[in-house]
């Protein structure tokens, strides 16, 4: 039991001697290719993931100028859709006056012709009224007076009818 | 478990041991020498899977031991840490092989590791602060003057018991196991002596003990080395930076 715990000297010294070779050695030996490996693999990785992250950041970019030009576009269809019915507004605006103008037109000259038919026929009838009258007083004149005091006398009654009664409208225009 | 020397070596005043335990760390440098660096540089996919176990270990040596504890000056120190690790885990799992011994369960072996560390941690201090300077963030900042005198025989004397513990705890460790397994088999000649029935029954509970003591063997080997790793870069960051 006593040999267990008494340190050999000599042991000691191979084992520092051994650790302390190795520790040179492998330094040299494995963890130098060990770590460029895993550095260059790191290195590698970081690299890859800031190439990454360039083109999510250009994708973005390139998105938002999308975007923007969509909205551009919209608002341009938005300003051409108002233009074109604010035109069909004015277009519809200017036909309509025109309408009521022509209909306007036409019923006036409808009025002026059937006012000049009207004072057409009234002369029509004062006329054959005048006619008649002088064909009626004509056939008692034949009877009683001469044709002709009888014609005279006629067309002065005539005259005055006129002057009494203005509203019967058989005074010549 | 204890040392059989075959041979000694005599250089001058050293009388130098050729034994048992300095063949099993004789293997473990071998390995070490010849096969880490065979792995590493292979490229072949068979050997991937040891290829990144060792870089595994070497990448969790760097950073969760040596840069937690020493701060980015300590990337030069990954290699010696890393060939301690591996080290005292070899010559542990070794001790777990049939026919092989534990170096690491010699008082002698621990005890040059335990230098080596506490040659490190000296090293490492006066290098980082300078020789005054070392010496003299020994004692912790905001401790009153006159407990100087004090302090300083304390901590001087807490560098060698840091190191002493280390020696200690390793080889403890290591021979803790083989004693209870040696005890186990021991219960069946024991047991035996009292009949040849009462051995033989014996014989399956201490096997199966055996068996579970090696597999806490085993976790102890890689615990051990972890330790001894963890516990020297803690020192020795200490001593590179004192606050």
């Amino acid at each position: 039991m006593e040999a267990l715990i008494r340190p050999e000297f000599g042991l000691m010294f191979w084992t520092i001697l051994c650790f302390v070779l190795l520790a040179l050695l492998l330094s040299r030996t494995a963890w130098r290719p060990l770590m460029q490996a895993v550095e260059e693999r790191e290195r590698a990785m970081k690299r890859d993931r800031s190439a990454a992250e360039t083109a999510r950041q250009e994708a973005e970019k390139a998105r938002a100028e999308l975007d923007a030009k969509l909205a551009e576009m919209k608002a341009e269809v938005a300003r051409r859709l108002d233009e074109a019915r604010s035109a069909a507004e004015r277009e519809k605006d200017v036909l309509i006056a025109e309408a009521r103008k022509s209909a306007a037109v036409i019923v006036e000259s409808a009025r002026r012709e059937i006012e000049a038919q009207k004072q057409e026929a009234a002369r029509d009838l004062k006329n054959k009224v005048a006619e008649l009258s002088v064909l009626a007083a004509e056939r008692i004149m034949l009877k009683q007076l001469d044709h002709r005091a009888n014609t005279d006398l006629a067309s002065r009654y005539l005259a005055e009818l006129e002057k009494e009664r203005p509203d019967l409208g058989l005074e010549c225009k | 478990m204890v040392d059989h020397v075959w041979s000694w070596v005599v250089l001058g005043p050293l009388r130098l041991p050729v034994s048992k335990h300095l063949l099993m760390m004789g293997i473990a440098a071998l390995i070490l020498l010849v096969v880490f660096p065979l792995l590493i540089r292979s490229r072949s996919a068979a050997l991937a899977p040891f290829r990144s176990m060792i870089e595994i270990g070497v990448l969790f040596i760097r950073d969760e031991i040596v840069l937690p504890n020493m701060g980015s000056r300590g990337a030069g120190y990954v290699g010696y840490f890393a060939t301690l690790f591996f080290f005292i885990l070899i010559m542990n799992l070794i001790g777990l092989v049939p026919y092989g011994a534990t170096a690491t369960g010699n008082l002698a072996v621990t005890g040059g590791l335990a230098l080596t560390t506490f040659v490190l941690i000296n090293f490492s201090g006066i290098r980082e602060q300078g020789l005054v300077g070392y010496f003299s963030h020994l004692v912790p900042k905001g401790i009153p003057g006159w407990l100087y005198p004090l302090m300083f025989p304390i901590e001087v004397l807490g560098l060698f018991i840091k190191t002493f513990a280390l020696c200690i705890r390793l080889f403890a460790n290591m021979i803790a196991g083989h004693i209870v397994i040696l005890v186990f088999i021991s219960f069946i000649f024991i047991f035996g002596s009292f009949g040849t029935a009462v051995g033989l029954g014996v014989a399956p509970v201490s096997v199966g003990l055996v068996l579970f003591t090696m597999l806490l063997e085993l976790l102890v080997a890689f615990l051990q080395a972890y330790v001894f790793v963890m516990l020297t870069a803690i020192f020795t960051g200490a001593a590179m930076h004192p606050h």
